[in-house]
């Protein structure tokens, strides 16, 4: 993605992608006024955040995109990987097996990611920090509940497949392009990855390193 | 004429006959068209009768001088009053006064006529000055819907005499001076359309509207009959016109005349102040936005200048609350018109509007939503040798809509039109007019960074050129003294991408008068429209005449009573009919967000949103859920979030539905710029929409529809208003832990106005406003959403507006 484009992209708001098309603009009590300060410095644990999120937010399209509306069992299938502009890079291989639980109102999964040099760009954001553009080459597996209703608690382990010797995660995730706005050079190879997402806050090592994010 | 002598106190009265001309009719209703050019010798003015006296104001103090345009009627009553200025108290108590006076009624060629004259009540708190003499009449005549030519400072007398009664389809009219007095209004003059019977807000607050069941894209909005393609600044904000410049709004919710066409909705069509003779102006100043009008009269009144506009400082202000949001609109209004001779005058006639809303990132500004637009008109007025009015007019503009990613819309319009009034006979009017309208539109949405769904909706905005023309003729017939009757047509051609179509729309209304105050009225008409989009919006026309033309079959019937002492009553029953109508707000049938408890489906899987849901959203709880459409990559679809959403916006916009309305209004008004005025209105309907082959009640339907006003002036120059609006709730999707609710829950918001005011000398007012939309802060309901453990209802706002604000005037 060219960062260098002036952009003007409201990133959460698509208006022909809202409801009707109908914008229902509300006196946002917000106004502009001086430049707004600079974004603070994003250090080694926020890039990470970043890369973290980005991983995340790749899952969560591949998984919409093959699992998600299809019947409960076994999971086998390929997404491609599209960017906000339009932009293609790789794909996904997303296979396991995916079950329900009505009561609460959730999926529970026990899937693998298998990440072939998948590009994922996403749209600028106000947010610094939810600015990225990564291609990820890997395999990560998911385990765990992901909440459909309010009623469910979203619990996840996500991890890069374990290394048999070791009965680690191992050292097989790789990430390359940038993070963070204004972009920031990232680049991360031969990663192991050892996370928990639980609710909205997924955390812990990328790389040997403490990292998190919360949606 | 008698002065009634008080202490200290004394009422100068002169009378200035002044003959209304077919462009001051304009002001009253544009149908109304001036015998113009009988002499005054063959017409004699009005004669009074009754004591002329107006009492000087309690409390009141300083001189005060009121023009009073009145109607007086063929038995020598004063059927109409309008007041300039309108300094309280002492207009409210001029026109009061003046609609008990009565005359010997004017005389043309020895018979009775309707005529309108002008007084002047000036007040003196001091002994009266000897008794006025009447002054000459000055010659005014303009042409028929254009603004009135200035004063000319001498020439022979003339009287006008209108023939034609008020449009029986506009129901409601509701001049400046009134709407100033109604609270939430802001003093908005086409706010105040909301508080009017057959309107049916979206949500409160928000400036759009179902009219007798017509979706808001279905509502035509004019002024001085150009096409003003967004009436009010983003979200609640004010509308795109100056208050100051607008004498009245008047709403035609169906059946209208043919000089309106090309909508199926209805129509809100307001009207211009005519040019004032005088140097003037106004200024107002509140807590996010500022506006003023000024106008100039040269070359000895046959010309005029008129400057207005607004401006927000939303962003200065709101920056104390450290948001990264922006919000931005101004409007500017210009006019020009000189007498080029006694029979014709040109004008040149200017508006348009700006607004912005956007967020701020450390490295730039994010566009959320944009509009801007510019109208520009040419006319041209000449009086007719016989009886009749011609108007020859020229119209540009451009308007345009901005969406984030670089994304609008655009439309460069040029149009002209020609209108034509004759008096064919003493009791028939013949009314004439075509158009031609050229929109081209450019359209760039970067299609190729939507998703299929989003595409879709895309391709219904191509870039194009349009082509609209039409001609229409009505008469308006006199049958007698009590009956008039209005059949009429338009005939309109659309071409849009190489598609075409043409639209015949048969009009007809008639007013009976069945006492002396007592009207029978009555419409009927069709009128077509393209497809429209869900709101008006600059640049949003769908292109190409895809599923052809809308039609919409309006009828009404009613009654309008004069109740006397300045107040009057309606009632009108009604009945539309929709077909092929694009209409995606009443169209799209609610459904419950979520799953209630027992309805999760336990065979399919749901969506990742990745954070943790607030909400449960609707996946088809208890049927199997529907499969992604392979290669629909996007937005998360977890549940069917946006990625369904665009799929569901897009498949609204595309139907075409049919569908009925009908229902009962009442309207019940007393002046309110009277001590104390007021209104009621009240609408009881229904309207239902029929899609693939499903009849269902229309999303926007609610039952009862009421709103009731008070102004109450508490002397010492002190006003206050209050006003309530009452509306049942929307249609409620089944739900599935209270199966026998089927509306969600009442709205009832309440306004509120207060106003202290300074008459600085006779022409220089200032007045303190406080005024307060929502001052309940109601909240509304929206939706409902069910999780596992139950279901609640969604509700939106309170959307409040506070303001306080100071306006003068000299």
């Amino acid at each position: 993605m060219n960062r260098e484009r002036n952009w003007t992209l409201a990133p959460r708001s698509r208006g022909l992608e809202s409801r009707a098309g109908l914008l229902l603009l509300l006196l946002a009590g917000c106004g502009a006024g001086p430049r707004p300060a600079a974004a603070p410095a994003c250090d080694q644990a926020c890039q990470d955040g970043v890369a973290l999120r980005a991983l995340r937010t790749a899952m969560k399209i591949a998984y919409n995109f093959e699992v998600s509306t299809k019947p409960v069992g076994p999971q086998d299938g390929t997404a491609p990987c599209i960017s906000f502009d339009g932009s293609r890079g790789g794909s996904v291989h997303v296979f396991g097996d995916a079950e329900v639980n009505a009561v609460q109102g959730a999926s529970i999964v026990s899937l693998t990611y298998d990440f072939k040099d998948c590009l994922y760009s996403a749209p600028p954001d106000p947010s610094a920090d939810q600015n990225y553009s990564l291609t990820l080459t890997g395999q990560v597996i998911e385990n765990g509940t992901i909440s459909v209703q309010p009623t469910a608690t979203t619990a996840l382990i996500i991890q890069t497949v374990v290394d048999s010797s070791t009965l680690q995660p191992a050292n097989s995730l790789s990430a390359s392009g940038t993070v963070y706005d204004p972009a920031l050079d990232y680049v991360v190879s031969g990663c192991a990855l050892s996370v928990v997402q639980n609710g909205n806050a997924v955390s812990g090592a990328l790389c040997g390193r403490s990292a998190g994010f919360t949606f | 004429m008698k002065l009634r002598p008080r202490a200290a106190r004394c009422v100068a009265l002169s009378g200035l006959l002044w003959f209304a001309s077919a462009g001051l009719a304009h002001t009253a209703t544009a149908e109304e068209l001036s015998a113009h050019g009988a002499s005054a010798a063959k017409t004699t003015a009005p004669t009074p009768l009754s004591d002329l006296d107006v009492p000087y104001p309690d409390g009141a103090s300083g001189d005060a001088t009121i023009v009073l345009t009145m109607t007086v009627e063929k038995d020598g009553t004063v059927s109409a009053v309008t007041p300039s200025p309108t300094t309280e108290p002492f207009a409210s108590l001029a026109v009061n006064a003046a609609l008990k006076w009565r005359f010997e009624p004017a005389v043309r060629e020895g018979t009775a006529v309707r005529v309108r004259i002008r007084m002047l009540v000036e007040f003196h708190p001091s002994p009266p000055p000897p008794s006025p003499e009447a002054e000459l009449p000055n010659e005014r005549s303009t042409a028929v819907g254009g603004p009135p030519k200035p004063k000319k400072p001498s020439g022979p007398v003339e009287i006008q005499v209108r023939g034609v009664k008020v449009e029986p389809s506009r129901t409601a009219t509701l001049s400046r001076a009134e709407v100033r007095q109604i609270p939430g209004t802001f003093g908005d003059p086409f706010r105040a359309i909301e508080i009017m019977p057959g309107v049916t807000p979206i949500i409160s607050g928000l400036p759009f509207f179902f009219i007798r069941g017509a979706p808001p894209g279905d509502v035509g909005y004019f002024l001085d009959g150009i096409r003003v393609p967004l009436l009010f600044h983003i979200g609640v904000g004010p509308s795109v016109i100056h208050p100051a410049l607008i004498e009245r709004v008047d709403l035609y919710p169906g059946g209208y005349p043919a000089r309106f066409g090309r909508f199926s909705g209805g129509i809100v069509s307001g009207e211009t102040v005519p040019p004032e003779s005088e140097l003037h102006g106004e200024y107002n100043v509140r807590l996010f936005d500022a506006g003023a009008l000024l106008e100039i009269p040269f070359d000895e009144h046959r010309g005029e200048v008129l400057l207005a506009g607004r401006y927000s400082y939303t962003a200065a202000l709101l920056s104390v609350l450290n948001s990264t949001s922006q919000l931005d609109y101004w409007d500017y209004q210009a006019r020009a018109s000189y007498q080029l001779s006694p029979k014709d005058t040109v004008s040149l006639f200017g508006f348009g509007s700006y607004d912005f809303l956007g967020e701020r990132t450390p490295t730039q500004t994010l566009t959320l939503f944009g509009t801007e637009f510019h109208r520009a008109e040419l006319r041209y007025d000449h009086d007719l040798s016989r009886d009749g009015t011609l108007r020859v007019a020229s119209t540009g503009g451009i308007e345009l809509s901005r969406l984030p990613d670089d994304r609008f819309v655009r439309d460069r319009l040029l149009g002209t039109r020609s209108e034509v009034n004759l008096r064919v006979d003493p009791d028939a009017l013949l009314r004439l007019g075509s158009d031609v309208q050229l929109d081209a539109y450019d359209v760039r949405f970067n299609a190729s960074a939507l998703s299929p769904a989003a595409v879709r909706a895309a391709n219904l905005f191509p870039t194009r050129t349009d082509l609209a023309a039409g001609t229409r003729a009505d008469l308006v017939l006199s049958l007698g003294e009590r009956l008039q009757i209005t059949p009429g047509v338009r005939i309109d051609y659309y071409s849009s991408q190489g598609h075409g179509a043409v639209g015949v729309d048969p009009r007809f209304s008639s007013r009976l008068l069945v006492t002396k105050r007592l009207n029978l009225l009555s419409t009927f008409g069709l009128a077509h429209q393209p497809p429209a989009f869900v709101v008006p919006l600059p640049g949003f026309q769908p292109g190409g005449l895809r599923g052809g033309l809308q039609l919409a079959v309006q009828q009404s019937a009613g009654l309008e009573y004069d109740l006397g002492d300045a107040t009057s009553a309606t009632a009108t029953v009604f009945h539309n009919g929709f077909f092929n109508m694009s209409d995606p707000l009443g169209s799209t049938q609610m459904t419950v967000q979520g799953c209630a408890p027992g309805t999760f489906p336990d065979d399919t899987l749901g969506g990742d949103r990745g954070g943790q849901p607030t909400s449960g959203r609707s996946r088809n709880c208890g049927t199997p859920a529907q499969s992604f459409n392979p290669g629909e990559v996007g937005p998360d679809n977890s549940g069917g979030g946006a990625g369904g959403g665009a799929t569901r916006a897009a498949n609204a916009l595309e139907a075409r539905t049919n569908g009925y309305s009908y229902g009962l209004e009442l309207f019940l008004k007393r002046r309110l710029t009277s001590r104390v005025g007021g209104f009621v209105s009240y609408t009881l309907s229904r309207s239902v929409r029929t899609l693939d082959n499903r009849q269902f009640v229309a999303t926007f339907d609610r039952t009862h529809v009421a709103n009731a006003a008070v102004a109450y002036n508490l002397g010492r120059n002190w006003r206050a208003g209050t006003r309530a609006m009452f509306y049942t709730g929307l249609p409620k999707p089944p739900d599935p832990t209270n199966p026998s609710s089927t509306r969600l829950s009442p709205f009832f918001r309440l306004d509120l106005r207060l106003e202290k005011r300074w008459q600085i000398s006779p022409r220089v007012w200032i007045s303190f406003i406080a005024e307060w939309m929502n001052a309940t802060l109601s909240k509304e309901a929206v939706s409902t959403t069910c999780t596992l453990q139950g279901c609640q209802t969604q509700t939106v706002g309170p959307i409040t507006i506070p303001s306080l604000g100071i306006e003068g005037g000299f």
